[in-house]
């Protein structure tokens, strides 16, 4: 299969990932267990961006607002629309990053790196090769962080255990539409 | 833009296939082979290359300055001569204008109205000055994987091309569904193959 018709094919997975982790979020107030890193802080907030169907069927629901509770996010739940992009804040080992997941590609946008001491030399090749190398582990250490919520992810998705974790993410979203 | 400074967006990708052995001598001919090259004093449309990262002027990367530790660092600069319809449109109804004027016909032959937009397609773009645009990346050459700096697709096109030309190496990139290879065993990955979308309600 090539890579347009496995984009197409499969790009639930991105946005069913991003679902679970809004739960998974919501399940213990912002906190997410990574096995061997222990919890780290995912908070969503601000921008949402749900959808439902494909091609000229496709639907479309914005959310927008700080510290909003997202009601109209939850909505779209109930109605079955799925997590397409989402604005989180991932805190881990005193550092914090601020991006936008968009999920079916798994694109990484508006990404706020955690703030750093930055170079008092910035023309002095050494000093500029050790920032460039500071903000690569950052944007690395972020993509590792996200593949490995991403694993926990996927190695449930093809379990037998996903039925179960299914049922109380369908829970989930049933309160939500009451607390609407 | 992002990768130095400020925020960013990005996707990964992943390089296939393997470097020669002696891999920075070969990444820095190559690069210097496929070095942006300046068309402001040409006529040419448009030119694609590869400059540094700290500055989209040098193209001579001095002291290998697209190295990082393990990480090649570049920008992909493109230059572009554009102009707008609206303004070919306008000047070609000009010259159609001045030519009736000048020949006392009343209406301009279609092989002729062909000949004329051309022409002026060609002037103008000689005259329009080259509109650049770059791209940041940085590949990490230990575990064969690359982040580009754009979410915009057309460049991620030109980038795959560029990269794949100039290193003879194909980018692959990373979808949750291709990134389920590197996090899954042989196992979990054909029953990867197999699922289908479920609902949440």
């Amino acid at each position: 299969m090539d890579l347009v018709d496995l984009i197409a094919e499969k790009r639930f997975l991105g946005q069913e990932f991003l679902t679970w982790l809004w739960w998974k979020s919501e399940e213990r107030g912002g906190v997410v267990a990574l096995p061997g890193e222990g919890d780290i802080v995912v908070v969503f907030e601000k921008h949402m961006l749900l959808e439902y169907g494909e091609g000229e069927f496709n639907e479309k629901l914005i959310c927008r607002g700080l510290q909003t509770e997202l009601q109209e996010a939850r909505t779209g739940l109930v109605m079955g629309k799925k997590l397409e992009q989402a604005r989180i804040q991932l805190v881990y080992n005193d550092y914090e990053w601020n991006f936008t997941m968009a999920a079916a590609l798994m694109e990484f946008r508006n990404v706020k790196l955690p703030k750093t001491a930055g170079s008092e030399n910035p023309d002095d090749p050494e000093e500029r090769e050790g920032v460039v190398l500071e903000r690569i582990f950052l944007f690395e250490e972020l993509i590792r962080i996200v593949l490995e919520l991403y694993r926990v992810f996927l190695k449930l998705r093809v379990s037998d255990e996903w039925r179960s974790e299914l049922l109380k993410m369908r829970e989930w979203v049933a309160l939500a539409g009451k607390n609407v | 833009m992002g990768f130095i400074k400020g925020t960013a967006g990005f996707v990964r990708f992943s390089v296939e296939g393997n470097l020669p052995e002696n891999i920075w001598d070969f990444i820095a001919d190559r690069i210097t082979t496929f070095s942006f090259r300046d068309i402001d004093d040409t006529y040419e449309e448009d030119s694609l290359g590869w400059v540094s990262v700290t500055n989209m002027f040098d193209t001579e990367f001095d002291f290998a300055s697209y190295a990082a530790g393990n990480y090649v660092t570049l920008l992909m600069r493109l230059d572009e001569r554009k102009i707008s319809s609206v303004i070919v449109k306008k000047f070609v109804a000009k010259e159609e204008e001045r030519i009736k004027k000048e020949k006392e016909i009343p209406k301009i032959p279609r092989s002729m109205r062909v000949e004329i937009k051309e022409r002026i397609e060609s002037e103008l773009m000689r005259k329009a000055p080259p509109m650049p645009s770059v791209f940041d990346l940085c590949w990490n050459l230990e575990n064969s994987t690359l982040i580009f700096f754009s979410t915009n697709k057309k460049a991620q096109a030109l980038l795959e091309d560029l990269f794949k030309e100039t290193f003879g190496l194909n980018i692959m990139q990373q979808i949750p569904y291709l990134c389920g290879e590197h996090l899954l065993d042989e196992n979990e990955m054909d029953k990867l193959v197999k699922i289908t979308p479920d609902f949440f309600v």
